[in-house]
């Protein structure tokens, strides 16, 4: 499997909370990494900052092998993002976010789009502000999935839905994507949704990684539940 | 990506643009059903003043509400756009609502004459008078309103804060740049005319709304957006430098660039031979023993400019500017070569000064240079009497100053209106000669004489007034040259003024219809000959135009020559004698060169004028070097009659 993205030696400071510290991670494509960390410890940092929303204080990202730098936008045709707080243009309708989104996307998937409203029992005509939060996050993903992305993050996108979507979110979707080869960076803080779909585990703490490893290898070696070796990592630190 | 932006833009501000097109409406629809003009009047002033400002704020100030409120601004930045389109989507979104809203103005502004001259008309904003026609400045200063709002509407979410520090800001620097420039505060903006202070203000303005625009785009590109603090930081560290530069460039523009009506050359008078020219930067004159320009004073707001008939005097008023409400009007006086400057008088602010408005309407020096006379208000009306009279004397050397009692006879209508001027000193400086003009029949002009013994006016001529405002009077000081109609409906006619013995002699007399008054008149150095253009009428209806010179020493025309048939050309003429009366030139724009003449008007030479010269006029003689100013690059040349050579003198 060939690297898809390198991050190297990041640093995010918000006034004097050093939130990233010297972070390092190599993503390779096609796998499904688990990133997981306490509330705060910068998963969602870490995601803004590869969507390009805010900038490093300092170090790398290199997608493909070439670097990225805060402004450039060209890469992100091959990223989906769907972040922890499900914010939109509140005023537009599901079908007007999705037309907004498709002018920017080349691989943009109608038919996928049209699929997805269907299977979240989105109706294309409400408007987005008397969506529920749940209902907001399922248009977030229709979004991501319909640009067709090489790279996904989901910012611990699971903490709205209810749990026959979360079930179904977890099972089917991101089960597809790692099929077609997606590769996919599912951030959360809730441990056990990871526990049947990750291939890679990575726990941030403190602003680095503290692990980073297969999830096997990982479960071979402790003989526990991901939650109890989530908790021994971070307690034992 | 750009129209997916731009539309997005519209449809989420639709509702704040039908909103104020609305008003608009209502405003414009009030104008055409209200019948009143003082109501109709503070219409426009609604309109230009409250209505395109505050609804450009308002459309800017929205230009990211819907990235805070919604707080969608992550969600925007993570698309695959780049920021600074995200940036000019917005703002030319927020633009066209605004052109929209300007070519509604627009409809009106064409399809109601009423409406189209009261928005041209009104003096708006410290009195300034803003050019007739479409209001650009108002159009200029809401797109300067819009985009700074709109550059501070990425710092905070909060609608009423931008829309408060926008309005500060926008209209405080408004305010600012509009008092610096326009009001003339001050002696280091002194220097500022008004006909270059709207530009100068636009330009300001301009360069201000760039500094916002650049300012907001490196914030937007470069900032961290989940810091308030740092990206407001940020957006201070950008906007300081570029408003700097926005003031300098401000600055520089006002001082290196010149505007039309800022840079003058005006031929003023010639004493001793040698002309005297005003400009923007002061007075000069061109000294024929130095072959040079030699400047006499570097005073500039010059009003009134006289120098004395032997050439030892000179005498003008200057405006002293501190601020708009404490400007002094100084009288100066000073030898005609540059040297004992002294100043006479400043009003109107001592009390012993004339106190008219305006101070001081004319001036003349006597011929030896001793006196002054001065008129302190040239037009005079129903109030008269309850003013002081306007004629007053006072001595070169500041002493002796003297209002003269009017003479009940100059008025003989106290319910007209009468414009004086001074015209020359008379009787060996016993009596000062003025032309009166009434308001009622403007068609009427006398000449008076104003007897200093016995304080009596009497009339001299009527229908008659000066040949010309640069020089009358010979440069023997005995001669004034006038030119008449007797009645006041003939051709005009020609004519000396003995100003000893008030006796006139007549020169000549044009012929054909009445017409323009065509007599450039030309003392030759020692006084003895005047050259003249004069128009005669063939058969057939045609007229021909004729230079002409009249001997003092013999009493009649010596010699004629017939120049044109254009009148256009020949009044453009002005004749100047050079060579110390020898020849006689004639500025020839259709020949675009100089004719030169003898004694006899025989044409002997011509010299062609240089490419370089664009608008050749103001011909002016002294010795064998010829003055002649360009009158589009108000510059001043000299060509040597003997090398042919060309050089700039200003």
């Amino acid at each position: 499997m060939s690297e898809l993205l390198r991050i190297q030696n990041l640093s995010k400071t918000f006034g004097r909370r050093e939130v990233l510290r010297d972070f390092n991670l190599a993503i390779e494509s096609g796998r499904v990494y688990g990133l997981l960390g306490r509330n705060g410890e910068g998963k969602t940092t870490l995601a803004r900052i590869l969507m390009g929303v805010i900038p490093a204080d300092g170090g790398s990202v290199l997608y493909r092998s070439r670097p990225i730098a805060f402004g450039d936008s060209s890469y992100k045709r091959e990223f989906g993002y769907v972040p922890e707080d499900p914010f939109f243009y509140e005023d537009m309708t599901v079908r007007g976010l999705l037309a907004f989104n498709a002018r920017f996307y080349p691989k943009w998937d109608r038919k996928r789009a049209a699929s997805d409203l269907e299977r979240f029992t989105l109706d294309p005509k409400s408007r987005i502000r008397t969506l529920s939060r749940g209902m907001k996050l399922k248009l977030g993903l229709a979004v991501a999935l319909a640009a067709a992305p090489e790279f996904l993050i989901l910012d611990d996108p699971t903490s709205g839905l209810d749990v026959p979507t979360r079930q179904d979110f977890l099972r089917d979707v991101i089960r597809e994507l790692a099929a077609s080869g997606t590769t996919v960076l599912f951030a959360t803080h809730l441990v056990h949704e990871l526990e049947r779909i990750v291939e890679r585990l990575l726990v941030l703490r403190g602003g680095r990684l503290i692990l980073d490893e297969d999830f096997d290898k990982v479960k071979a070696e402790h003989q526990a539940s991901l939650e109890d070796i989530f908790v021994r990592l971070v307690a034992g630190a | 990506m750009f129209r997916a932006l731009y539309f997005k833009e519209w449809r989420e501000k639709a509702f704040l643009f039908f909103f104020e097109l609305g008003i608009l409406v209502l405003l414009l629809g009030q104008f055409v059903f209200r019948e009143k003009t003082d109501i109709r009047e503070w219409l426009v002033y609604a309109v230009l003043l409250l209505f395109f400002p505050f609804a450009a704020l308002i459309l800017g100030a929205a230009g990211f509400e819907a990235e805070y409120r919604q707080g969608a601004w992550a969600y925007l930045f993570s698309r695959p756009v780049r920021k600074p389109m995200i940036w000019l989507a917005k703002y030319s979104a927020l633009l066209s609502m605004l052109a929209a809203l300007w070519l509604v103005f627009l409809a009106a502004w064409l399809a109601l004459p009423e409406f189209r001259g009261l928005v041209g008309d009104p003096r708006l904003l410290l009195g300034f008078r803003i050019e007739p026609g479409f209001p650009f400045w108002s159009l200029w200063q809401s797109v300067f309103l819009l985009t700074v709002a709109f550059s501070l509407s990425l710092l905070h979410e909060k609608q009423f804060n931008i829309l408060f520090l926008s309005l500060l800001a926008g209209l405080g620097l408004t305010a600012a740049a509009w008092v610096a420039l326009m009001s003339k505060a001050g002696w280091r903006l002194a220097w500022i005319t008004p006909s270059k202070a709207l530009p100068a203000f636009l330009i300001s303005q301009t360069l201000m709304a760039l500094a916002f625009a650049a300012a907001s785009i490196l914030t937007l590109v470069r900032s961290d957006f989940s810091q308030s603090r740092k990206q407001m930081l940020g957006f201070i560290r950008w906007l300081a430098p570029f408003l700097v530069l926005a003031v300098a460039g401000t600055g520089a523009w006002v001082r290196w660039t010149p505007v039309q009506g800022d840079r003058f050359l005006w031929f003023v008078t010639t004493t001793g031979g040698e002309p005297h020219y005003m400009t923007e930067r002061g007075v000069f004159k061109y000294s024929a023993q130095a072959s040079r320009i030699q400047w006499l004073t570097k005073a500039t707001h010059l009003n009134i400019y006289r120098a004395s008939a032997s050439g030892g005097k000179i005498a003008f008023t200057a405006f002293d500017i501190k601020d708009r409400n404490d400007i002094v009007e100084e009288l100066w006086v000073e030898d005609a070569n540059g040297g004992r400057r002294r100043i006479i008088g400043r009003g109107p602010r001592e009390n012993e000064w004339p106190q008219e408005a305006p101070p001081i309407a004319d001036l003349l020096l006597s011929p030896d240079g001793t006196r002054l006379a001065i008129l302190s208000a040239n037009a005079y009306g129903k109030q008269r009497p309850r003013r002081r009279p306007p004629l007053w004397i006072v001595n070169t050397d500041g002493t002796g100053l003297e209002n003269l009692p009017d003479d009940p006879a100059l008025f003989e209508d106290l319910s007209d209106r009468y414009y004086f001027h001074l015209v020359a000193w008379a009787r060996e400086g016993n009596a000062v000669l003025l032309s009166k003009r009434s308001l009622r029949r403007p068609w009427t002009f006398s000449l008076w004489l104003y007897d200093l013994g016995d304080r009596t006016a009497r009339i001299v001529l009527d229908n008659a007034v000066i040949a010309s405002w640069l020089s009358p009077v010979s440069p023997r000081g005995d001669r004034l040259a006038i030119k008449y109609q007797r009645p006041f409906d003939a051709p005009w006619g020609l004519a000396l003024l003995d100003l000893k013995t008030m006796e006139t002699t007549d020169i000549a007399a044009m012929t054909g219809e009445v017409g323009q008054a065509l007599f450039q008149i030309s003392w030759d150095p020692k006084g003895d000959r005047l050259a003249y253009v004069v128009r005669r009428a063939l058969s057939g209806g045609q007229n021909v135009f004729v230079l002409a010179v009249y001997s003092l020493l013999d009493n009649r025309t010596v010699a004629e020559k017939m120049m044109t048939r254009s009148e256009s050309s020949a009044l453009l003429f002005q004749p100047s004698w050079a060579s110390e009366g020898a020849k006689l030139l004639v500025l020839d724009r259709e020949a675009n060169g100089l004719k030169i003449f003898d004694e006899g008007l025989r044409e002997i030479d011509q010299v062609a004028f240089p490419r370089w010269l664009d608008i050749p006029g103001g011909l002016y003689a002294v010795g064998d070097q010829v003055l002649i100013e360009d009158e589009k690059a108000d510059s001043l040349w000299r060509v040597d009659l003997e090398t042919r050579r060309w050089k700039k003198l200003y």
